[in-house]
């Protein structure tokens, strides 16, 4: 399936193009929280310590995309919402598990950032207006730092024991 | 893109309870997906009751704003049912697994379909006991080993699909946590029917489930109905591809009646106001009895 | 003259003799006498062996009575079928059909001999007058009349009315039998009048049965919702609602089996509205998950079962007072489920919307046990006053309470208001798993043991209500009865009977059998040497379950049998002798000087 399914970048202007960006990157960061959220319930500290960091890195994006937003747009009213925005930059809800180790977690998030940048890449294909073009070349050129910042975060761990925590935790409680 | 008319936002519709569900876990996509078509229906929480059986996905009225009713295993729908004829104004939904449904509740399903509610029935279908710890449900495979099938199982799956389609229901439909907008969509226009509307949600269990049904798989391998080209009016090409249930994902709109028939509520509020005419005073009932 | 008669009568369902007795309980009803009419029915659907019992009476009646004064026979087979439902006393008139070619001299009842023996041929009237023997059940009517001074003009109405709809041919077929029986009736005389006296009650008498008493109870106490199974004997309280449920803004679902029902009464109930469900035994069986449900939700619930003979299908027809275990200890875990029972059909109005106000008042499912007796018969009883009946409403949440909601609050008295979805600000989340004070599910330990304390604690206030029980006779009496449901009417009579025969009789009357109101009966036992707890079931549940929580006196024995007979007021008056004397008989043993 295309990344860009339903979206109409062709007649997309930048206070809209603006628009899905911020909403974008909320996606990402409540996808994030709602990860910490369940890494804390099941007890998975080191993720829920990455997944934190990597709301907070999303937030501070969303608020720099607002601002420019509002600076150009000021309140004037936009049509995206996040109804069609879920798979863009927020990794998808199966890629976390309890006991994930701090490795997958990253893993996780790395598969997330290439695929917000396949979205702009694609949606780069499509785009008509010149201003939305110079965004999205920027969006597209920042989920390149950010794959680089995450991979480097991995490079830095130690080397993968090759063992799933999930095999040394207990058995899933009956209820 | 959709556009922006709700006024209350996905986030009015998220309850402070954290989901106990497993991370990884289907349901996790469906109540984020049942967020948003609520906030696209724009009505305020207090006006919406969501009832549910007992199972893993059956926590889900807890996750949300809404008035919930987390009730005993399989009886969600006539509780539903009992809520909407006392207060037909309400948007009720109804939820829970596959067990639930078509197992234990398995028998309340056809007369919820026959009486034809203004309710919307979301299973969260993972083909598997999950709450109990992975025992056989009535959507596994045949052949299923599990803890409770060692050996294998030796029964067919229902087919929830064919059998909601053939006992009448006007809007059947499937989805799954891997197309989330789809989900969103499906979910939206269930709850926008004037009448019972079936949704079948493939949403796999990450810890007792099969690897072939996990999310990842379900994105490469799905089908979309919409994208084949079918025609949703048409039942009997809707009978013919639910055949397909268990071994085809087919995701969107089965069935849509194209001409909606009159919900129960609404003849129950003819019946009322054509009778409350005859009514003697409640505190004179009793009039009735005088022997003359 | 009589103040007071017993006609039964018996023959296949093919003879209409049921409908004769309505039609004749109807007469005596409008004439201003006072009746109870009992039904007994073989297991068929049609056609099985029929009988009515018909005690009608010029002083109000508290239960069908004993032996038969008049006996009808059409078919001498169908009649002995019944047996003790149907005994022949000595100063009985027996009335029987020449075609059954039994000898007057040799009837087939063995060990009396009735007063007065008379073989009529009803099959030759009934032809004769209106062209057919199915006319037999007029014939009769018409009979009784003459004999026992029944209003004939009342009869007569009720017969047109009956067959308003058939033509005017068949009514004057009917007419022509009616009066065929009473002239057969002149011509022959009885040797002592039967006559009844004249009714003395003035104004319109009710005539109804327990049943639909117990659905217009609920229409009277606000019941939007029925949802529910056809069980028998319940079925007819359904169908009452069926009819009148509408008119008042509610709604009645016939649901797909009995879980259902209850389960779609718990959903109305959770939407604010008050709701019941009717059923009998098997189906209470079912019913327990969501018994359970309500409890641990805290939602208002009526329960009614009409009691059968158990256990599983047993007896459809028969009435028994088995199912009080069931109800009381109705589902699993650490619960105190209130249980009430109407003794009459005039009171299960009352104690119907007592069920209702207390389900409202403590937001719990209270189960009514009414019994196929009371709830199947009909009776002819003075009009109830409602205008003092207060009706009890859910607390609803102030807006303030609104402002942070807790739905199960932990309150002095353990009642939390209840908010209902469309409220705003009162969204929770109802559950049967444990939670917490906002609804929300726990694991806790400590939470689940306040829960169940809250729970248990908010129905405290019924062990005081004295109101819910009645007691007659001598405070100081030291022999007593207890009974509950239809055999407590037996026992009203049967200490009137003692009290005649020289007994000092007290009785004690529970409507409210669970939570056990300790304090009344230990009052109540005080002053008590012997007695008898009188119930219609092999155990005696209501013994055992008094046992339970307070020290019945020694003397105090269960006194029970299991169902299809109901108890006669004067075996219970033999049996309380024979206790007086077994004890008088120890006490004399115990004053013998020791050797």
């Amino acid at each position: 399936m295309s990344p860009t399914k339903g979206f109409d970048f062709a007649g997309l202007g930048l206070k809209d193009a603006l628009d899905l960006a911020v909403l974008i990157e909320e996606e990402a960061r409540d996808r994030y929280l709602e990860f910490a959220d369940q890494m804390e319930l099941h007890h998975t500290p080191e993720a829920e310590g990455f997944f934190g960091y990597m709301a907070r890195n999303e937030e501070k994006h969303r608020v720099a995309l607002a601002s420019r937003r509002t600076e150009l747009f000021g309140d004037a009213p936009g049509t995206a919402n996040r109804t069609m925005l879920f798979d863009v930059e927020a990794p998808d809800y199966d890629e976390v598990r309890a006991f994930m180790t701090p490795r997958q977690a990253l893993e996780s998030a790395l598969r997330a950032e290439e695929k917000a940048h396949a979205f702009f890449a694609a949606a780069l294909l499509e785009v008509r207006d010149a201003s939305v073009r110079v965004l999205f070349e920027e969006l597209c050129a920042e989920e390149l730092e950010h794959q680089a910042l995450v991979q480097g975060q991995i490079e830095q761990l130690p080397p993968d024991s090759g063992l799933d925590p999930a095999d040394f935790a207990d058995d899933p409680v009956g209820q | 893109m959709t556009t922006a008319t709700a006024t209350l936002a996905p986030k009015a519709f998220k309850s402070e309870l954290k989901p106990i569900w497993c991370p990884g876990c289907g349901d996790f996509g469906v109540v984020q997906a049942l967020y948003r078509a609520l906030s696209a229906i724009g009505r305020p929480a207090h006006e919406i009751a969501f009832i549910s059986g007992i199972g893993c996905s059956s926590r889900i009225p807890g996750y949300t704003t809404a008035y919930g009713f987390n009730s005993v295993h399989g009886r969600a729908l006539p509780i539903a049912q009992g809520l909407k004829m006392a207060r037909p104004e309400l948007l009720v939904l109804a939820a829970g697994g596959d067990g639930d449904g078509f197992s234990i509740g398995g028998g309340h399903l056809p007369h919820a379909v026959r009486r034809n509610q203004n309710i919307t029935y979301i299973v969260m279908d993972n083909q598997i006991y999950g709450l109990t710890k992975g025992q056989l449900s009535p959507t596994s495979p045949k052949g299923l080993k599990t803890v409770t099938s060692v050996d294998g199982s030796l029964e067919n799956p229902v087919n929830p699909l064919m059998y909601v389609l053939t006992y009448g229901a006007p809007f059947v439909a499937q989805g799954t946590p891997a197309d989330l907008p789809g989900l969103v969509e499906i979910i939206e226009a269930a709850i926008r029917y004037p009448g019972f509307a079936f949704v079948n949600v493939q949403s796999p269990c990450v810890t007792f489930g099969e690897p072939e049904q996990q999310i990842k798989t379900q994105k490469a391998t799905m089908e979309s109905l919409e994208g084949m080209g079918h025609d949703p009016g048409n039942l009997i090409e809707a009978l013919d591809l639910s055949r397909a249930y268990g071994t085809t994902l087919h995701t969107g709109l089965f069935y849509r009646s194209p001409e909606p028939p009159p919900t129960f509520d609404s003849l129950v509020h003819e019946r009322q106001q054509r009778m409350m005419a005859d009514a003697l005073p409640r505190e004179r009932i009793l009039e009735q009895f005088i022997q003359r | 003259m009589s103040r007071s008669l017993v006609i039964g009568m018996a023959g296949s369902g093919g003879d209409g003799i049921v409908s004769a007795g309505e039609s004749l309980i109807g007469a005596c009803a409008s004439e201003g006498y006072y009746a109870i009419m009992t039904k007994s029915f073989g297991s068929q659907i049609r056609g099985g062996e029929s009988s009515c019992r018909v005690r009608l009476a010029v002083d109000p009646v508290l239960n069908s009575g004993g032996a038969l004064d008049v006996a009808v026979v059409l078919s001498w087979d169908d009649f002995l079928k019944f047996g003790a439902e149907l005994p022949v006393s000595g100063r009985a008139m027996v009335v029987y059909d020449t075609r059954t070619g039994v000898a007057a001299d040799d009837l087939p009842l063995v060990g009396v001999t009735p007063a007065e023996v008379f073989p009529v041929p009803i099959s030759d009237l009934a032809r004769e007058a209106a062209g057919t023997d199915r006319a037999k059940n007029t014939v009769i009517l018409g009979l009784l009349a003459g004999w026992l001074g029944i209003g004939q003009e009342a009869t007569l109405r009720g017969v047109r009315k009956k067959f308003a709809k058939k033509g005017a041919e068949l009514i004057e077929a009917n007419e022509r039998a009616f009066h065929a029986g009473v002239a057969y009736a002149e011509a022959h005389p009885t040797a002592e009048s039967r006559k009844m006296d004249p009714a003395t009650g003035s104004g319109a008498k009710l005539l109804t049965d327990g049943n639909d008493m117990c659905a217009a109870a609920a229409i009277f106490a606000g019941c939007k919702f029925y949802g529910g199974y056809p069980i028998t004997p319940s079925t007819e309280v359904m169908q009452f609602l069926s009819r009148e449920i509408w008119k008042y803004g509610g709604v009645l679902l016939q649901a797909e089996d009995e879980i259902a029902g209850i389960g779609a009464a718990l959903g109305a109930s959770f939407g604010g509205k008050k709701a019941m469900t009717a059923t009998s035994g098997p189906g209470l069986s079912l019913k327990s998950e969501v018994l359970g449900l309500a409890t641990i939700a805290e939602l208002p619930l009526v329960v009614v079962d009409v009691q059968r003979g158990g256990p599983s299908t047993g007896m459809p027809t028969k009435s028994e007072q088995a199912d009080l275990f069931q109800a009381v200890f109705s589902a699993h875990g650490d619960v105190v489920r209130p249980v009430l029972a109407p003794t009459t059909v005039g009171d299960t109005f009352t104690t119907t919307v007592e069920a209702f106000n207390i389900a409202e008042q403590y937001q719990t499912p209270v189960i009514l046990l009414s019994d196929q007796e009371i709830a199947q018969r009909k009776e002819v009883l003075d009009p109830i006053d409602t205008s003092e009946i207060q009706l009890i409403d859910r607390t609803l949440p102030t807006d303030a309470e609104l402002e942070n909601y807790q739905r199960f609050q932990l309150t002095p008295s353990g009642v939390s208001p209840i908010s209902h979805p469309g409220m705003e600000g009162g969204n929770y989340l109802g559950a049967g798993i444990e939670h917490d004070e906002h609804g929300a599910p726990t694991a806790s330990g400590r939470v689940h043991a306040v829960m169940n304390e809250k729970r248990i604690k908010k129905l405290g206030p019924l062990h005081k209500r004295d109101d819910l029980f009645r007691i007659e006779g001598n405070e100081n009496a030291p022999l007593a009865l207890v009974s509950w449901g239809s055999s407590a009417g037996v026992c009203r009579e049967a200490v009137q009977l003692a009290a005649d025969r020289g007994l000092d009789v007290k009785l004690l009357v529970p409507y409210l059998l669970y939570p056990v109101n300790e304090d009344i009966y230990r009052r109540f036992f005080a002053s008590v040497v012997g007695g008898l707890v009188v119930e219609q079931s092999h155990l005696g549940q209501l013994y055992r379950i008094l046992r339970m929580y307070i020290d019945v006196p020694g003397g105090v024995v269960s006194f029970c049998r299991s169902g299809a007979n109901p108890f006669r007021p004067k075996e219970i008056v033999a049996e309380l002798r024979d206790l007086a004397l077994g004890l008088q008989r120890t006490l004399g043993e115990s004053r013998q000087p020791q050797e």
